[in-house]
């Protein structure tokens, strides 16, 4: 485990420099990933002008979102297109544990070269946190970040078998988008969609964590959000397994 | 024109010959346009569940807008983009070169030379919805309204194109600045009617990115009494954008020394 670690904290620092040489490019790809929660902040605040939460929760949203991107489709099903998945298996680690220090490098620039971009957000917006939501949302946010990680990993997996995984991850990103929390807040989803809403894994990667930081739940719905993180982690990773298993098993290298 | 306009379609007709020899790609490609589309209309639907009007726009005006958006945007995913989008990429590795040999003008080639027709989807889409919400008016749109709102529609066309030249120009003279996620981020600011924004952003999606022109003001020309300003402010808009983009691309061009030898 501690070995693991330290080449996690290796493939890490390695990507922060690889990364560092594309900051340009880095700011762009913010923008991008931003700019859906900056809009929904814009329709919601001009659709319920009254409710000063709404705008406290798109803020949330906005930082979760960089906080949890993921680009599986590009550091992993590429290297299976392109053929260099064939070295990453002869080296003696799980290969997913690169994609791993890869989009933690990349989530880390997202977040600090977004930092302005949330701050000049949240003091236009007159967005307000309490110190114990915050605190209350932080595991949230962790397990968020871990969730959408093995979701897009799994999706990404699908390059094994087809050459469409970026399309496949875009239909992914769609659903997050739309059933997440950024296309509309779970909470003000129309009435049967909501309890659907609630318990599927798109707001467990994205909304869910934004509304415990604006304080919009209550104890129980908390503890039914935090429950669901964790049941989807669990499914993710037994899928994300078991999909790999099969992949690698039908993977032809070619070359040598 | 003429040469220009046969040349385009040539192109169009082998592109689609191409791309009908791996069909299931075509299909998926278009189904995921259509599923992106499908997604803005139903978030839409549901912000007019809570409200009846967003930021003055009523349900009926607020989809026609997005249907407007899809069709310039289709657009630009089937002719602009597979063209322009890392267009750094074509300068610095030669492709480029390529492009200003053939015997046709160079902006023509640069932004012309292949399409992804499974991008038409979201063209058709786009008119689906457009003609649906415009029978929901509650008005019929005049003659001259229905005018107006394509004359502004081809304004649109027009500065998306000229935008997205004149981002990936700036390769020329910036090595390694590669704008074209930065321009897909900007370009759904387009999806809603600019009147949700705050002051100072609406003012620069007007005047500064004219983003307003893809789809705010088509609907707002077809859905309210007639306005000169707003035709004649498209009509300079347009101008000004074919002007720039053509002043630019040659000034890039005489800057540009081949890659290849």
């Amino acid at each position: 485990m501690r070995q693991m670690s330290r080449l996690l904290a290796a493939y890490i620092r390695r990507y922060v420099l690889q990364w560092l040489a594309a900051r340009s490019f880095v700011l762009t790809l913010v923008v991008d990933q931003g700019i859906t929660p900056l809009i929904g902040l814009a329709v919601w605040a001009a659709a319920l002008p009254g409710q000063p939460g709404i705008k406290t929760y798109y803020v949330a949203l906005l930082v979760v979102q960089l906080f949890t991107v993921s680009y599986e489709q590009h550091t992993f099903s590429n290297r299976v297109y392109e053929g260099q998945l064939a070295d990453d298996l002869l080296r003696p680690h799980p290969v997913l544990l690169a994609s791993l220090g890869e989009n933690i490098a990349v989530r880390g620039f997202h977040v600090v070269i977004g930092l302005p971009i949330i701050l000049m957000a949240g003091w236009v917006a007159g967005a307000r946190f309490g110190w114990a939501d915050v605190a209350l949302a932080a595991p949230a946010l962790l397990l968020a970040a871990a969730l959408r990680f093995l979701f897009t990993a799994l999706l990404s997996l699908s390059a094994f078998w087809t050459e469409q995984a970026h399309g496949i991850t875009g239909l992914g990103n769609t659903l997050i988008f739309l059933l997440g929390g950024t296309a509309v807040p779970v909470a003000l989803l129309p009435g049967p969609l909501q309890a659907l809403g609630a318990a599927l894994p798109f707001p467990a990667m994205l909304g869910f964590p934004a509304e415990v930081a604006a304080g919009q739940l209550t104890p129980g719905m908390m503890l039914s959000g935090y429950s669901w993180q964790l049941g989807w982690i669990a499914v993710s990773a037994a899928l994300l397994l078991v999909v790999w298993r099969a992949g690698v098993r039908r993977y032809t290298a070619v070359g040598g | 024109m003429l040469r220009l306009g046969r040349l385009f379609l040539r192109v169009v007709s082998l592109t689609i010959q191409r791309e009908l020899a791996h069909r299931v790609n075509l299909f998926f490609q278009a189904t995921l346009a259509l599923t992106q589309v499908a997604a803005g209309l139903a978030a839409l639907s549901v912000i007019y569940t809570h409200v009846n009007t967003l930021a003055g726009w009523t349900a009926a005006q607020a989809t026609l807008l997005l249907g407007i958006y899809e069709i310039v945007s289709g657009l630009l995913q089937a002719f602009i983009e597979p063209n322009l989008a890392f267009f750094s990429n074509k300068i610095y590795g030669g492709e480029l070169d390529d492009l200003l040999l053939q015997p046709a003008p160079s902006l023509f080639t640069a932004s012309f030379s292949t399409c992804q027709p499974w991008a038409l989807a979201e063209v058709g889409l786009g008119m689906l919805i457009g003609g649906l919400s415009a029978t929901h008016l509650g008005s019929i749109p005049t003659a001259g309204g229905i005018v107006a709102a394509l004359l502004l529609l081809l304004v649109g066309i027009i500065i998306m194109w000229a935008s997205r030249v004149l981002l990936a120009s700036l390769a020329f003279w910036a090595q390694g600045l590669e704008l074209s996620v930065l321009y897909s981020g900007w370009w759904q600011l387009g999806r809603y009617p600019i009147t949700i924004y705050p002051g100072p952003i609406r003012w620069v999606l007007t005047y500064i990115v004219p983003v307003a022109f893809i789809a705010t003001f088509p609907a707002y020309a077809l859905t309210h009494p007639l306005d000169p300003l707003l035709l004649a402010g498209g009509a300079a808009a347009a101008l000004g954008a074919l002007v720039a983009m053509r002043l630019v691309w040659r000034a890039a061009l005489r800057r540009y020394t081949s890659a290849t030898s």
